[in-house]
Formats: C-alpha cells, sequence, structure tokens
C-alpha cells in the first residue's frame, strides 16, 4: 500500500451477488472489491440495474438469505461480517454501518413521532439509555438543521416536508455515531434547491464526525460536489475507481468517459446530446469479457478476455479495461 | 406584448390562467396555477422548469385541455377549448398531444405496440385499418422501431423504447402541438440523451410546437428555445434559453441555477451558491404578496405587501420581482 494512504476502515474484497430465481442462480453483482478509508466520501454510480443498490444492502447484510446468496468478503476494520452470526450483525447495523433510503417517507413509521424513531436507533444499542436516547435525538435533529428541535421531535412523519424526513433519516443513521453511512440516492425524490441544502448536510456532517460516506447515486453532479473518490459501475462489476477530480476530467474507462459526455449541461444547445449506443446487457445474457464491449468504440479483439480492475500506473486509479492504457478519452467538455 | 419581437401569431396563447383545485377544508383551494400569462410561438420549443408543486404539471394539462380553467383563458391558434362543444372539442383537441413521464402507465399492457399507437387514429375516425396500420408503423419507424416491433407487448421493450412508443403515438395525428411533461426524468443518462436527440429530430420535421416541461434545469436549457421559470403557481421569469440559463435575473431562477450540481471538479466550480432556505410553502395558503419572498434573501417588506407585476424588463425578457432591475441589480 502507498504510505499516504491511511488503512482502510471497509474492504470490500471480490464480493458476488446472485439471486435465487426458478431459473436458477442469476449472478447480479460479481467481483466487487473496494476499500474505504475513515473520513472517505466515495460516489458509487451507474445506471438502474448496475447492482448499485443490492451491493449497498450487502454491506448491510439485509439481503434475504432465502433469496440472494452473498459471496466474497466484507471486512469491517478487519472483522468478516459475511460470516457473522445474524445476533452479531445486528450489533454492527445501526451502530457501526448505518444507512438512508431514497424514500424517507416509507422509511419512517407514520404511528411514531420522528423523535420516538431517531431515539429507538439508540435504545436498541444501548438499552436502559432512554433518557440519553431522548437528548441525543434533540442534539441529532439540531445536527441535521430542523428549527425547533424540540417542537419537531413530538410531530409524525406526514407533518414534516420530504426535504426535513430526509433530514430525520440522516438523524436516525447517524445517532450511534457509526463508522460508515451508506447513502442510496437520499436526495433523489427532493427537489434540486433542498438537494444542495442535504448534500452539503452530508458532507459537513461526514467532515466533522469523520464518518465515511458511500453514497450511491447515479446523479454525476451530486458526486462531484459530495464525494472524494468515485466507483463507477457497469453490469454488476465496478469498472473505474479513481479520485472524483481527475475522473471527471480523464476517465479510463470508456463507459465512464461515455456517461460524463452524455450529460446535456455539457452540450452546446440545440445539437445532439452524445448518448451510448445500445443498452445494457441483461444479467442472464452477459456478454464474455468485457462486459460493455458491445457498446464500446474502442473494442478489439482482446476485449473478449476475462478483464480485471487493474492498477493504472495512477495512484488510488484502477480500472477494468485491457486497452486503457492506450486510450485517450474523453472526460466532461469544460465551459 | 409590447416589444420589438411581437408574435402576431403565436399557436397558444395563455392569459392570466388560474386553476384552483378545492381542498379538503371547507372553503380553501389548492391554488395550482395562480395567475400565468404566455404565448408558445409556432415552431418554439418552450421549456417550463419548476420544482415540485410549482403547478408545472398542472399547466401542462390545462394546456391541452384535460383540465379546465377556474379563471383566464387559453387559447389554442386563437380557439377557446373552453367555448367548443363536445363534439368539437373532440376534433380541435387532436391538434394538441401530450406526453407523460412514465411509459409504463401510459401504455395498456395487454395492447399490442401496434394497437396502442393506432388508438388515437382509430377513435379520430375516418381512416379504414389499413392506413391506420400504415399510419402507425410509420410513426413507429420515425422513432425508430421496426413493424416487428409493433407486433410486440409493451413489457417486452426496455423504458427508453417505452418512452419512443409513446411519442410515436402522439405524432400519429399529426399535432401542432405536443406537451411533453417529464419525458425524460424516468430515463438512465445514456438514453436520456437519445429521447432528447429524437425530440430535436421530430420537432423539426414535422414543425411542432412543444412545451417541455421538467425539473431539470440542464435538460431544459438544451432543448429550449424559451425557458419559462414556474414557483408556487406563478411565472418568475420567462426569456431566452440563453438567457434564463445563463444570466438569469430573478433571485429565485440565480437560485436554482446554483443549486444545480456541477459535474466539474472542485478547483472549476463556481465557489459562490445560493442554498435556499427551506422548502416550497403550501399552495393552499400561499405567501401573500410575491410567492417566493419566504425564502428570498433579498425580500423586504413591500414584496409581502403586493404581487409583483409581471414586466417585460427587456424586450422578450419578463419577470415578475419588485426588487430587480433589468441589469440584475437590486433596487428599491
Amino acid at each position: 500500500m502507498k504510505p499516504a494512504t491511511p488503512p482502510p476502515l471497509l474492504e470490500v474484497k471480490d464480493l458476488s451477488i446472485a439471486f435465487r430465481t426458478r431459473a436458477g442462480l442469476l449472478q447480479v453483482t460479481r467481483g466487487i472489491s473496494f476499500a474505504v478509508a475513515p473520513g472517505e466520501r466515495i460516489g458509487l454510480v451507474g445506471e438502474s440495474g448496475c447492482g448499485k443498490t443490492v451491493s449497498g444492502l450487502a454491506l448491510m447484510r439485509l439481503l434475504p438469505a432465502e433469496s440472494a446468496r452473498v459471496t466474497g468478503q466484507i471486512l469491517l476494520q478487519g472483522r468478516e461480517l459475511l460470516g457473522l452470526p445474524e445476533k452479531a450483525m445486528r450489533s454492527v447495523r445501526g451502530r457501526e454501518i448505518a444507512m438512508i433510503f431514497q424514500e424517507p417517507m416509507s422509511a419512517l413509521d407514520p404511528v411514531f413521532t420522528v423523535g420516538e424513531q431517531i431515539a429507538e436507533a439508540y435504545r436498541a444499542h444501548f438499552p436502559g439509555h432512554a433518557q440519553r436516547a431522548r437528548e441525543r435525538a434533540l442534539e441529532l435533529l439540531d445536527q441535521v438543521g430542523i428549527p425547533l428541535p424540540a417542537q419537531r421531535y413530538h410531530e409524525y412523519p406526514h407533518q414534516l416536508s420530504g426535504g426535513m424526513r430526509q433530514r430525520v433519516m440522516i438523524a436516525m443513521a447517524l445517532i450511534c455515531e457509526p463508522k460508515i453511512l451508506i447513502a442510496d440516492e437520499p436526495t433523489t425524490a427532493l427537489d434540486v434547491t433542498v438537494q444542495a441544502q442535504i448534500t452539503l448536510l452530508l458532507r459537513e456532517l461526514s467532515e466533522r464526525t469523520g464518518t465515511a460516506l458511500i453514497f450511491i447515486t447515479h446523479d454525476l453532479g451530486v458526486v462531484a460536489e459530495t464525494c472524494t473518490r468515485m466507483l463507477t459501475m457497469y453490469a454488476g462489476e465496478v469498472v473505474e475507481d479513481a479520485p472524483v477530480d481527475e475522473v471527471l476530467l480523464s476517465p479510463r474507462h470508456p463507459y465512464t468517459s461515455g456517461l460524463l459526455r452524455s450529460l446535456p449541461r455539457f452540450a452546446r444547445r440545440r445539437e445532439p446530446l452524445v448518448s451510448i449506443r445500445g443498452r445494457v446487457p441483461s444479467p442472464d445474457a452477459m456478454p464474455a469479457g468485457c462486459r460493455f464491449q458491445p457498446r464500446c468504440d474502442h473494442a478489439v479483439a482482446p476485449c473478449g478476455g476475462e478483464q480485471l480492475l487493474r492498477t493504472t500506473g495512477q495512484p488510488q486509479r484502477m480500472v477494468r479495461c485491457c486497452e486503457s492504457l492506450r486510450l485517450d478519452l474523453p472526460g466532461v467538455p469544460l465551459p | 406584448m409590447s416589444s420589438a419581437v411581437v408574435d402576431a401569431d403565436p399557436i397558444l396563447q395563455v392569459k392570466d390562467l388560474q386553476i384552483h383545485f378545492p381542498s379538503r377544508a371547507a372553503g380553501s383551494s389548492v391554488k395550482a396555477v395562480n395567475g400565468v400569462s404566455f404565448d408558445v410561438h409556432r415552431g418554439e420549443t418552450l421549456g417550463v422548469i419548476g420544482e415540485s408543486g410549482s403547478g408545472k404539471t398542472t399547466l401542462g394539462r390545462a394546456l391541452v385541455s384535460l383540465i379546465q380553467p377556474s379563471a383566464g383563458a387559453i387559447l389554442q391558434d386563437r380557439v377557446d377549448p373552453a367555448t367548443l362543444s363536445a363534439k368539437a372539442l373532440r376534433s380541435h383537441r387532436r391538434d394538441y398531444q401530450i406526453v407523460f413521464q412514465d411509459p409504463n402507465a401510459a401504455l395498456d399492457p395487454r395492447m399490442r405496440v401496434l394497437d396502442s399507437v393506432m388508438e388515437p387514429l382509430r377513435i379520430a375516425g375516418g381512416m379504414d385499418r389499413r392506413a391506420m396500420e400504415q399510419a402507425a408503423l410509420d410513426a413507429l419507424a420515425r422513432v425508430g422501431l421496426s413493424p416487428e416491433h409493433a407486433r410486440r407487448y409493451p413489457h417486452q421493450f426496455s423504458g427508453g423504447q417505452k418512452q419512443r412508443i409513446v411519442i410515436a403515438r402522439a405524432l400519429t395525428l399529426r399535432p401542432k402541438m405536443l406537451v411533453c411533461d417529464e419525458v425524460v426524468a424516468a430515463l438512465d443518462v445514456s438514453i436520456r440523451g437519445e429521447i432528447l436527440n429524437l425530440f430535436a429530430q421530430l420537432q423539426r420535421e414535422f414543425s411542432l410546437s412543444c412545451v417541455f416541461i421538467t425539473h431539470d434545469l440542464s435538460v431544459v436549457s438544451h432543448i429550449s428555445d424559451r425557458i419559462a421559470v414556474m414557483y408556487l403557481g406563478c411565472l418568475m421569469e420567462l426569456g431566452a434559453a440563453e438567457v434564463v440559463g445563463e444570466r438569469p435575473l430573478h433571485p429565485y431562477t440565480r437560485a436554482l441555477l446554483s443549486a444545480e450540481p456541477v459535474p466539474l471538479p472542485s478547483h472549476m466550480r463556481r465557489t459562490t451558491r445560493i442554498v435556499l432556505e427551506g422548502e416550497v410553502p403550501s399552495p393552499v395558503d400561499p405567501p401573500s404578496g410575491c410567492p417566493f419572498r419566504t425564502r428570498c434573501a433579498h425580500a423586504v417588506p413591500h414584496c409581502a405587501a403586493e404581487r409583483p407585476r409581471w414586466r417585460e424588463v427587456r424586450p422578450s425578457h419578463w419577470i415578475a420581482c419588485h426588487r430587480v432591475d433589468a441589469d440584475g441589480e437590486f433596487t428599491n
């Protein structure tokens, strides 16, 4: 390892997820490996169906064992989570790794006040500390920028706006001071002016408390503004892993480059937008070798062989493309 | 309009449009659209941008006579559809079509694509089956789908393809105007470009007038000739896309622009960001005066007392703000 890199907080090694279906096992992600350092903010990006949400759920061990087969390793400070008995996992979930979801209304219980729900997360991990739980809940409501915490504590989810509900979810996730927060599209359902508030809040909280963030999103702008590193996923694999500021300007994988260039923001008005030809292959019909190869403008014969996530020669940059070193790929067009 | 650029013959004229829905609480109503006036020129794309609850979807539906105005009027090619008989309206409204956000909800899962695309022609009547089929196949070909696709059912298509089918269906009647309500919001980035390109191409081919409703600023500024900004049922600003999208005057448009996350490295981003506090107030009980004043950093007491007039500060550039002048400076 490079001396500058702090020891990883979380190490994901060769994580593969398959769903059990009537037609047999359906592989949805394959060989996902990455590491998260304390305080790091990672953007996990990709289009719908690329496996970013299931990967987040797998890290939390929230995929039901009857329907999903998860293999590989998830090491939290060296401790393997996949083999952990459910009872032991419960003390990790919410305490060391927490998660927030896209739609706060369906994640909140409509019959309990938001204060009770935030405090419950604390009581579950520190039983017998009801008074402290209440105090912490009030502190958290304040920290996530909810005005009049003492009054809001006693309100029900339906009394809050969408942005306020997402703040409540963040408060609930952070009350036990987890080391890692997984946020799955936390701003997608929100308006852009409210999204700006929430991403700012997540970044500030992560900077202040040192909580590492895994931000799952399809929005490259949100990643650029919130994260330090970006993992691009395509068809169930991580195809590129790089510092955000570098990957935006000089992507090393043709898919990342295609995504960046298809953003309408950078196209000249009224001129055709760049799009990536073809479609994402379905999980039961993955091409051999590089999974992006059928849509790639740079595909050559070796692309049919197995592709590994390799180092690029540049620090902290990995790419799953055998041609990468020979390509000079465009990133976001500069204004 | 009082400027040099006067459109004597707009395809659509919206005059002080109000759409209020009864609310559960007695005597109150949801003011979804609260006094909006603008024109849509022939062959142009007007982008309407707004956050949730701004009334943009209600406005879009009203433009194609799916919702009746509570007050004010919408003139489609100088005809007020509210004055037409049911029979006359049926043939008149063929020229004003709408495409919705979710193609899954817009296609009947039990109808073959060909039948779905033919349905508007069948309802319009006056064509035999063979001619209708041919028209439907032509429309599908226009959006890049083959006759073989036409025999399939909606579940056999991806989201982007379904949206193409819905667009083909809206075009079978050769409308004069098309309202697009969040048509790319549900699509992935890589497909979004494809659909937007298709729109641009069809619009040229059919010399369509388009109203493109979206919450996505980058989409709207790419595709539109002019942009209208809505907030809480009112228009805040309207002008040429490059002006509103790059040098807006209204404090709300400025905040909206600056809130958009920019996919650029940190050292290349604008450093000043206007983060608005709070959220959009309820349209049941909108603030007095300027609807934006509760979140506006520039609000003064006058903003609460009187609703700003909808005025043309520069030729073809309209805003509703007491405080901003034509150079974007704050006065009074």
